[in-house]
């Protein structure tokens, strides 16, 4: 009875209203209208400028000229909303027709001249150049990106790195006028991260001097390989070399895989991986060999080679060295993807705060306007801290791609190590920035036009290609572990990879913090560097009293993963704190260094706020905790004022945000509906 | 800004019988004619200030809905007064020059962020600061004898009063086409890149004007109505149009350089040689090199802009140019083309190779002079822009 009454109470309800609808609505007839950040915000204290030019450093220029040949172009479907032109990806689009969009864009940046030089030209710089390019394109559309990035870094890196003049000559010239289309033959159904363990196998015939490549089972078929469904001629051939009976280890061939008019060749079979979650712009695809005959000069020789007699000659004998020197250029990968993580997070971002900027919800007192989003300490909270970790790990990527272009036979190992790092450590903090941008955006960042929600699954991938994230992680506490055994075996003091803090005491960190304490770089260095020393202490500690018991090193490994993953999240995040404060440096005094002051601070604050081990290992005392974390509420305020200028210095082009980053009320006015699906056919009207 | 006429030096005459900005105000319209036909109606400080001034209270004005801009006798505007510029900078400071163009372009801004519509009637001669006049808009009314033309590399200048806002946003590359070689655009032309939004032929111009005077109203889905019951929607592009050409315009003035420019050309020119090749190669090579290298780069700015931090940049690039320390270009063409006429200006550095990146560097960076500030735009207000000026920012 007393839902009969409560309903027909309710029902009471609606029925006066709607009596009274008329005069309701005259009272109430306001509107939310919608006010851009850049007028109701504070003017940045700082030049944005100057803040892109510490991000981005001499690319700038190369960055902004790849975005305008996107901008520019119909091919990348310019559509109008709110008076402004967007271009995003093909989505609602079916697979075969974005892997056709991906080759005429590629077509067209090529008859633009936007690959000049890209592997014939040679030095820092011209590298340097080759990333900016291979990342702007992934900001657009992460398949161009990967696309592009399998062509020239996997493919045209291989010939650089693995092959000699021969090769050079032969292939970089049409490989940068796509004249062939290549790609990398890597992984197998069987085999992805354990290179080392793949079984295609490859033989030499001395009587006809060529190489006969055989898959011999089904878990031996090439799997994943970019661009090999559909497009490419020729591919990168990862196989183990026998020679008279005798097993080399893992060599890799190039071998044609379809002719000029795109007609698989014979003794080749290819199939296709099928749809994926995102990137569907890649045809990747699968590959069998049936003892397919490529001649002896397709052999990448840079290590070794087999005589025309059919002798195998090596000048690196030990087989792990040769192994080592093959991986080169998945380095190149791992740098692309740390970076490219890092502009997917921008974007996030800047969509994300801008649209906070903008959108109100909820009163605070009645009859007052409604309060913008990031004026909500809790949505502060959610995305300030990942604005101040964006710049930190910008600044890393920024310079392990500089220790790259710069590299030496001495210095391999710490790009190998230092990009390990990053790329887990950027590719992790891209996914999760997505999600909490995604939410923050509310319905509004499920809507594939702008782009947050899209951004994941097209980037999500990034987790595992090129190196499993948690499988990095250990893979660089194995590598600490060797170097401060090198060093305490020869009884010298410990160098390189940043970890020259162990030399000297351990730091003392104060039994009570305070905010001042908090906001210190020496503290901040201090109690990152305590944190790698003992992880690295416990770690070596539990290996060796593992090993003395006679366990095998290879399960001693397997079995540590906890605090190997804890010391790989240590070291990297020590580096990022480390490339930080050089960055700083560079900045004379004034509002610019405040601001990075601050950024690092709350960088340093949510990592010791976020990671389970300083409370685990005590290198934090609750009651500290309890300081940290009040310490985040107020670096957030202070952050609050100068939210639109940093995502603004992010230096992403208007047209590559998505609409809510705009006037979204205009962009969903009733008026756009009619046009709302069609792409921007005209730019007639669009100054 | 740019006056092809050159006879603007002697404008400063001790009683003016017209005043330069005439109004005439009709129930809530007012009509803005650009007054000194004699010289094109080429924009000096007295009639930006004038503008400026006007501009601002129509704004407050709740009794004003919608300015109708036009100009007296043959021209809209053939620019801003540049030989009188340069004869004050030559008499007095650099700085007088400064002061003329951070007023203009802020006249500029005003327009381009202006909460009531403004509708540009384009009679004639539209070039320089008179597409800055009109360009930033609501509406841009192009009719049959209207010729286009930002021709200010071939005075040593570039494309300035915003056009590295608006010319880096045609189709393709056409804005870095029009921009670097001062190509002249007609009124269909303009309306198919988008400078334009209608064409009404010259004959019912008049009456679109008493139609709009009529309607009275802010209503830009009104007034475009009443524009579209006037316009010719489709007026054909001639034979021979530079529009046509699209797809080579893409395939060259893509390019990251000048030199890769022109060199692409040359190459597009062995294939298939044609006047408007060699026309556009000649017109490139005729132009400061200088003033070349600093357009491109400002379009290639101003394309990921707001129209306001292009004004910013192009009033640094301005004032560099004014102050005349790292390249006197500006001088010299002025000198050949306005003043002594004999149209053979001598550039320096006279070569693209000459010119640096860090010359070009010196044009983008904030003067090195105790008293010179960045242009300080005018306030907007934060809440009834419309989406179109909001779109701008």
């Amino acid at each position: 009875m007393d839902r009969v009454n409560f309903r027909a109470k309710v029902l009471t309800g609606h029925l006066k209203n709607h009596e009274n609808l008329a005069v309701d609505l005259l009272q109430t007839a306001q509107c939310v209208n919608y006010s851009p950040p850049e007028l109701s915000e504070p003017l940045p204290d700082f030049n944005t400028k100057s803040l892109r030019k510490l991000l981005d450093g001499e690319s700038m220029d190369e960055i902004d000229y790849i975005f305008n040949l996107m901008i520019k172009s119909h091919l990348f479907c310019p559509r109008e909303r709110g008076g402004k032109v967007f271009i995003s990806p093909d989505f609602n689009k079916s697979m075969e027709h974005q892997r056709e969009m991906t080759m005429r864009r590629i077509d067209y940046l090529r008859e633009q001249g936007a690959f000049d030089g890209w592997l014939t030209r040679k030095g820092p710089d011209a590298e340097r150049s080759g990333f900016a390019r291979g990342i702007t394109f992934g900001v657009y559309d992460h398949s161009l990106g990967i696309k592009l990035g399998v062509h020239f870094y996997l493919w045209g890196g291989a010939i650089q790195f693995m092959g000699t003049k021969r090769h050079h000559d032969k292939w970089l010239k049409p490989t940068e006028a796509y004249e062939i289309i290549g790609c990398f033959a890597m992984t197998e159904l069987g085999h992805g991260s354990n290179v080392r363990g793949i079984e295609t196998i490859t033989r030499y015939d001395a009587s006809t001097q060529e190489f006969i490549i055989t898959t011999p089972c089904e878990s031996a078929q090439k799997y994943w390989i970019g661009g090999a469904a559909n497009h490419a001629t020729h591919a990168v051939v990862f196989s183990q070399l026998k020679i008279n009976g005798v097993n080399q280890g893992v060599h890799a061939f190039i071998a044609q895989i379809r002719d000029a008019n795109g007609n698989v060749c014979p003794n080749v079979r290819i199939a296709d991986c099928g749809h994926k979650i995102g990137l569907n712009g890649v045809d990747n695809g699968r590959i069998w060999f049936d003892n397919l005959r490529i001649p002896r000069e397709n052999l990448l020789n840079s290590v070794a080679d087999v005589s025309p007699d059919g002798q195998y000659l090596s000048a690196i004998k030990d087989p792990d060295q040769r192994f080592a020197a093959f991986l080169a250029p998945l380095l190149s990968g791992r740098v692309t993807i740390a970076a490219g993580s890092m502009n997917i997070t921008k974007i996030g971002l800047a969509i994300a705060i801008r649209y906070s900027l903008s959108r109100r919800a909820f009163s605070i007192h009645p009859n007052e306007p409604e309060v913008l989003l990031l004026d909500y300490p809790s949505h502060q909270r959610r995305l300030l801290p990942l604005v101040a970790k964006t710049y930190a790990l910008s600044f890393a990527t920024e310079y392990l791609k500089n220790i790259y272009v710069n590299r030496t036979r001495e210095s391999i190992k710490t790009v190998h190590v230092v990009s390990s790092a990053l790329k887990a450590t950027a590719t992790w903090h891209g996914m999760r920035t997505l999600q909490e941008c995604r939410e923050a955006c509310g319905g509004q960042g499920l809507k594939t036009e702008n782009h947050v929600g899209h951004l994941k699954s097209e980037f999500d991938v990034q987790l595992t290609f090129e190196g499993d994230n948690y499988v990095l992680m250990q893979q660089i506490s194995k590598a600490l572990l060797k170097e401060i055994s090198a060093a305490k075996r020869r009884n010298k003091p410990v160098k390189g990879l940043g970890l020259e803090h162990l030399n000297k005491p351990a730091p003392i960190i104060p039994s009570r913090l305070t905010s001042s304490t908090l906001r210190t770089a020496q503290f901040q260095t201090d109690i990152f560097c305590l944190r790698e020393r003992d992880l690295l202490h416990r770690f070596e500690t539990e290996v060796s009293q593992r090993e003395a018991q006679g366990e095998n090193m290879e399960h001693i490994f397997t079995v540590t993963y906890q605090i190997a993953e804890d010391l790989g999240r240590a070291f990297s995040d020590r580096l990022v704190l480390q490339k930080f404060l050089d960055v700083e440096a560079t900045v004379p005094a004034g509002s610019l260094k405040n601001v990075l002051g601050l950024l690092r601070s709350m960088y340093t604050t949510i990592v010791m706020e976020e990671d389970a081990s300083f409370l685990r290992y005590g290198y934090l005392s609750t009651d500290n905790a309890a300081v940290v974390r009040k310490e985040v509420l107020k670096l957030c305020s202070e952050l609050r004022p100068h939210a639109l200028a940093l995502v603004t210095s992010f230096g992403i082009p208007d047209a590559l945000l998505g609409p809510i980053a705009f006037n979204w009320i205009d962009a969903n006015a009733w008026s756009s509906v009619k046009d709302s699906d069609t792409v921007f056919p005209v730019f007639t009207n669009m100054l | 800004p740019f006056c092809p006429s050159g006879k603007a030096q002697s404008t400063i005459k001790p009683i003016r019988p017209d005043p330069i900005v005439l109004i005439k105000e009709s129930s809530n319209v007012r009509i803005i004619t650009l007054n000194r036909p004699k010289q094109l109606n080429a924009l000096n400080l007295e009639m930006v200030s004038r503008l400026l001034e006007v501009f601002h209270a129509y704004e407050e004005d709740p009794n004003v809905k919608l300015i109708i801009m036009k100009g007296e006798g043959r021209a809209f505007c053939a620019g801003g007064d540049v030989a009188a510029v340069v004869n004050d900078i030559n008499k007095a400071s650099w700085k007088i020059g400064a002061n003329f163009f951070s007023k203009e372009f802020s006249l500029n801004y005003l327009m381009a962020t202006y909460t009531k519509p403004q509708v540009s009637l384009l009679r004639g001669i539209v070039m320089g600061g008179g597409a800055g006049a009109s360009i930033h808009g609501r509406f841009r009314v192009v009719t049959d004898n209207t010729v286009f033309a930002m021709p200010e590399t071939a005075l040593g200048l570039f494309p300035d009063v915003g056009a590295s806002y608006y010319l880096s946003r045609l189709p393709g590359f056409f804005g870095e086409y029009v921009g670097l070689t001062g190509a002249r655009l007609d009124g269909a032309e303009m309306l198919a890149c988008g400078l334009a939004t209608h064409f009404v032929p010259l004959e019912k111009l008049s009456l679109l004007e008493d139609a709009l005077c009529k309607a009275n109203t802010s209503d830009p889905k009104v007034i475009s109505n009443i524009i579209d019951e006037f316009s010719n929607k489709n007026p054909k592009l001639k034979e021979k149009s530079q529009y046509f050409r699209l797809k080579t315009i893409d395939r060259c003035f893509s390019r990251r350089t000048v030199e890769e420019i022109i060199s692409a050309l040359e190459k597009e020119a062995d294939k298939n040689m044609d006047d408007w090749i060699s026309w556009t190669i000649q017109s490139l090579k005729k132009a400061s090199p200088t003033s070349l290298k600093i357009s491109l780069r400002s379009f290639r700015e101003g394309r990921l802009q707001g129209v306001g931090q292009c004004l910013i940049r192009e009033y640094r690039m301005v004032c560099t140019v004014m102050q005349g320390e790292f390249s006197r270009d500006f001088f010299e063409g002025c000198r050949a083309l306005l003043l002594d006429k004999d149209k053979n200006p001598k550039w320096k550095p006279s070569k693209l190779e000459f010119v640096s990146k860090d010359m070009v560097d010196r044009y983008f960076t904030a003067l090195d002079d105790r008293d010179w500030e960045d242009l300080k735009l005018p306030a907007r207000p934060k809440s009834n822009l419309p989406s179109y000026a909001i779109s701008k920012l």
